[in-house]
């Protein structure tokens, strides 16, 4: 069985290490619904990081008669298209001021990484109380199955 | 209006006028001035909840930087619904705040508005003394929100016994609009919508 610390997601302050504020801020936020109180809920996700944009795909139009979801144009060959690590593609100039104001496809949600760290710890704090309960629940099962 | 926002709502209008939503009459858009920027909506009430039968209409402003954030969307017509305000028709949605996505368009604005009157979300409330009244007294809600639709949205109900309630403040002076008010906040007890008021009438002199 492993110890204490690691099974509640724990590691305990080793010498000289200072404790890291903006994680407890993050699980503060988490544990207490305090996110959407701060009206940080109500607001768009942080905008994509700079190196996310600048690694978009560009591709090249085919023929194929596709239109880009935001401005409801078709591509022709002129346009410049970008293509996000969901496929979804659009016109360089719809898409670029999209996640310079969110991280996430404006079709599917699939998220970019942002350069925003209280999102990214609130993202992965988030993901981990996922992770938690699921722990928790199979362990459950495995008990009473 | 920034040209981006104002060339595809143009070409928005062609999509939902085309849609089958509009042939079947359960939703619809309408310019209110040509610059693009304000519109008006109008939504169906669905079928087997309190709105069916209504015409709901909707304020639709565009803002100039449009699809990159959501139009602001309220209800002109009054409607009793834990998610919209009977007072100011606000509506609170999350696809109208942060789950807002350049790809949405008022089709789907409209749709999902539909669906919220379908199913309610009690637990994120915009009219708490809706809400209350929706978790506590399920069948007060469904009267309620009922008439309201067939006072202000045109739906075929009548019911007799809450418009007599409605008639016996009226006769004593008090707005129709604020009777109806009063009593759908108190669970139609009229002994308490009267004291209530009577206070705000003393309070206010
Ligand atoms: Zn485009
Ligand atoms: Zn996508």
């Amino acid at each position: 069985m492993s110890d204490y610390f690691e099974e509640m997601g724990w590691t305990p302050l080793r010498d000289g290490e200072a404790p890291n504020s903006f994680l407890h801020m993050a699980r503060l936020l988490r544990d207490f619904g305090m996110w959407d109180e701060l009206g940080l809920g109500e607001r768009l996700p942080p905008p994509a990081s700079k190196e996310a944009i600048s690694n978009l795909k560009d591709i090249k139009f085919d023929g194929t008669c596709q239109q880009c979801t935001v401005c409801l144009k078709d591509f022709d060959a002129a346009s410049s298209i970008k293509s996000m690590p969901c496929r979804h593609s659009f016109h360089n100039e719809c898409i670029t001021p999209w996640l310079k104001k969110t991280n996430s496809c404006p079709l599917c949600r699939y998220e970019l990484p942002t350069d925003d760290e209280d999102y990214e710890l609130y993202k992965k704090e988030k993901k981990r109380a996922v992770q938690r309960e699921e722990d928790v629940k199979s362990l459950h099962n495995s008990m009473f199955s | 209006m920034a040209n981006i926002a104002a060339q595809r709502i143009k070409r928005e209008f062609k999509e939902v006028i085309k849609s089958e939503e509009v042939a079947k009459c359960a939703i619809k858009v309408e310019l209110v001035n040509d610059s693009f920027t304000e519109l008006k909506g109008e939504i169906a009430g669905p079928p087997d909840t309190p709105y069916e039968g209504g015409n709901f209409v909707l304020e639709i402003k565009v803002p100039e930087t449009y699809p990159f954030n959501p139009p602001k969307v309220r209800f002109i017509t009054k409607i009793w619904h834990p998610n919209i305000s009977s007072v100011t028709g606000a509506i609170c949605l999350d696809i109208l705040k942060d789950q807002w996505a350049a790809a949405m368009t008022l089709r789907t604005v409209l749709l999902s508005l539909q669906a919220l009157l379908s199913a309610a979300e009690p637990d994120d409330p915009q009219d708490a003394v809706v809400a209350k009244q929706y978790k506590e007294q399920p069948e007060m809600f469904r009267q309620t929100a009922k008439h309201w639709t067939s006072v202000y949205a045109g739906g075929p109900a009548k019911m007799s016994d809450l418009d007599d309630k409605i008639r016996r403040l009226t006769d004593m002076g008090i707005e129709e609009h604020n009777a109806r008010v009063a009593l759908s906040s108190y669970n139609w007890d009229l002994e308490r919508a009267t004291e209530q008021l009577f206070m705000t009438v003393m309070a206010k002199n």
